[in-house]
């Protein structure tokens, strides 16, 4: 199964920016629309009843002119925004366009006289009487033209808001990135670092929420490295008193060989095999669990170790040269294993080969194991699960190639019994 | 050859010194550095040293043997068996290390080869003449004819033939043949000496008058 990633600082507080932004562009731009649509309302009626103030001076003289004539637009009509009428009102509610603009509708904007603002379907009128209280001015201007200019003032805001918003993205995008360097620094620094150096600690963090945290690794590493030292310390001790009575043991047999009697003697010899057969584990664990004993890979000829490791009763195939890269004592330790356990299933040869690039097969001539049996061994190695399945041995194998990055696999073979000591990462299947 | 064993462990050391007692070695087993004091100029033809010793280090007395000029070929007996440790052990003067447990045969066969090569030889074979020696068979020959030694006649003929050239007193060559604490008669050497000559004819072993003895056949 596909490990999940964690989810990204990053990514998250990137995806909580935008969302804030986008409120905050619905929230200001909420705002500005009210504010504007009332502060652009407000200075449309201040122009239009300005614009009234200032015709109705000029539109207060006589006007001897027909309404088609004084449709001449004055001065005052200023940018053509407004439209203008001087209208009479009659007796019985009629009325009587006398002037009016060009943008002006013919017909009166208005029946009765209206004074100050008014509103009709399509147009926002200010009315003012003129002279006797008969003829009046009306100022307007359509709504259509106002919603315009409020769009378009709306517009603008939103868009400068968006901007500013925009800008402010891409420049708290960086700082995010800036501000997880640290983070990336200190990954760096740790991935590099010896955890048996008791004295090396991180010291003052770049950022002050990072100081929690360079205090717990540094509490961390140095609880780790003073556990590393009491193993070591252990481990030497241990190494001393297993080693020293094994080899008492293995010198009081040789003697007892030499003296005893010959009845005597295929028991003393079985006695000190199985003396071995506790070396050869005893030193695996040793090495193993050595916590010093970090991975030191090397080149190495395996055909030339071969003899060192000899075990009596095995007699060994391999070819000229068997090269691959792994640690020496490691790789002495899982081999000495394997050839134990070939010794236990009955097998008198072990073939040694290698597969593929420090991939090395180890197969002997023994009874093997039952299909069902390899498999749950497989599955018991590999999810190091009751480890008691496979025997220590094997796990003793299997950690070794797992301390090199790889693992321990038990191919099916027609005879005997192979293990497959990948010495590296497993390449995936083409 | 006259070996000092110094092991602290009982088991072990008792094993150690009744094999290679049993190979034909005259063996010196101290389990401290305390008791080997008391066997300072006594003449080993190798040292066998434990690492860690109940009274200090067998690395460190070693290295101090080393400095007052000792070349005693010596193995580092030891269960110590990390790559420094190997190297501190051979630069501190051992010839070779043995890491805990091992086969004593393999002690046995090391020693042969470290005892080889101090002899300036990689052969286990000598020729004095008409004999040849095998010292790994621990078997004679004179003029292709197998002889037979007696144990104090073949350590004799060892001790001299590990110091090719150079003059064994008689003093030392009764040590290193019979070892610390036994008792000889005054003429246990040239009696067995003599005994080596009827077998192995005159040449074999030149005596040095007033100083002792050295290999012949202009070894």
């Amino acid at each position: 199964m596909k490990p999940l990633t964690p989810p990204s600082i990053r990514t998250r507080l990137t995806r909580a920016l935008l969302v804030s932004s986008v409120l905050w562009i619905v929230a200001v731009a909420a705002a500005v629309w009210l504010t504007v649509h009332d502060e652009v309302d407000e200075l449309l009626d201040d122009t239009l009843q300005a614009a009234a103030e200032g015709l109705r001076g000029p539109l207060s003289q006589p006007l001897a002119v027909e309404p088609a004539a004084a449709a001449v637009t004055p001065a005052a009509s200023g940018s053509g925004r407004f439209a203008w009428q001087v209208v009479d009102h009659l007796a019985a509610g009629e009325a009587r366009t006398v002037a009016a603009s060009a943008l002006a509708p013919a017909a009166p904007l208005r029946r009765v006289p209206s004074g100050g603002f008014s509103d009709s379907d399509e147009w926002r009128v200010f009315g003012i009487p003129l002279a006797d209280g008969r003829r009046w001015l009306y100022v307007a201007q359509t709504h259509a033209e106002r919603q315009e200019a409020l769009a378009e003032t709306a517009l603008s805001a939103a868009l400068a808001t968006l901007a500013i918003a925009l800008l402010a993205q891409v420049w708290l995008q960086a700082q995010i990135r800036h501000e997880l360097l640290p983070l990336q620094r200190l990954a760096q620094h740790l991935g590099g670092r010896d955890p048996e150096d008791i004295g090396a600690a991180l010291g003052a963090a770049e950022r002050s929420e990072l100081q929690p945290v360079h205090a717990a690794i540094d509490e961390l590493t140095r609880r780790l490295a003073l556990r590393l030292a009491r193993e070591r310390a252990f481990t030497g001790h241990a190494a001393h008193s297993l080693r020293t009575p094994l080899a008492g043991i293995d010198a009081q047999l040789a003697v007892a060989l030499r003296e005893s009697p010959a009845d005597l003697q295929p028991r003393l010899q079985r006695v000190r095999t199985a003396a071995r057969r506790l070396h050869r584990v005893v030193s695996a664990l040793l090495t193993l669990f050595r916590s010093s004993a970090a991975v030191h890979p090397q080149e190495l000829d395996v055909a030339e170790m071969i003899p060192r490791l000899a075990v009596e009763g095995l007699a060994f195939e391999f070819p000229d040269r068997l090269r691959l890269t792994a640690d020496a004592d490691l790789l002495a330790a899982a081999l000495l294993n394997l050839f134990d356990n070939s010794l236990r299933h009955g097998a008198s040869r072990v073939r040694l080969s290698l597969l593929d690039r420090n991939v090395l097969r180890v197969h002997d001539d023994g009874t093997g194991v039952r299909p069902e049996q390899r498999e749950s061994l497989q599955t018991a190695l590999g999810g190091r699960v009751d480890a008691s399945v496979g025997g220590l041995g094997l796990l003793l194998v299997d950690l070794v190639a797992r301390a090199h990055g790889g693992s321990l696999q038990l191919p099916a073979v027609e005879h005997g019994f192979a293990a497959d000591l990948h010495l590296s990462p497993l390449q995936p299947a083409a | 050859m006259r070996l000092l064993l110094i092991e602290d462990d009982d088991i072990l050391g008792e094993g150690l010194r009744d094999f290679l007692t049993a190979d034909g070695h005259r063996v010196d087993w101290c389990r401290t550095l305390q008791q080997v004091a008391g066997h300072e100029g006594e003449p080993y033809d190798a040292l066998l040293v434990d690492w860690q010793l109940p009274d200090g280090s067998g690395l460190d007395w070693l290295r101090g043997r080393r400095r007052r000029g000792d070349t005693a070929p010596a193995l580092m007996l030891t269960a110590r068996d990390l790559l420094g440790d190997r190297i501190r052990g051979l630069d501190s003067g051992a010839d070779d290390y043995l890491v805990k447990p091992f086969a004593p045969e393999e002690l046995a066969a090391r020693l042969r080869a470290v005892s080889r090569r101090i002899a300036g030889s990689a052969d286990a074979r000598r020729l004095i003449g008409d004999v040849e020696v095998d010292l790994a068979a621990r078997t004679v020959w004179l003029t292709g004819q197998r002889v037979e030694l007696t144990s104090r006649e073949w350590a004799i003929l060892e001790a001299l033939l590990l110091r090719p050239g150079r003059i064994v007193t008689k003093a030392d060559l009764e040590r290193l043949v019979l070892g610390f604490a036994a008792e000889w008669a005054s003429n246990a050497v040239e009696v067995h000496v003599a005994a080596l000559r009827r077998k192995l004819g005159r040449a074999v072993v030149e005596t040095v008058r007033g100083i002792g003895y050295r290999l012949g056949g202009g070894q």
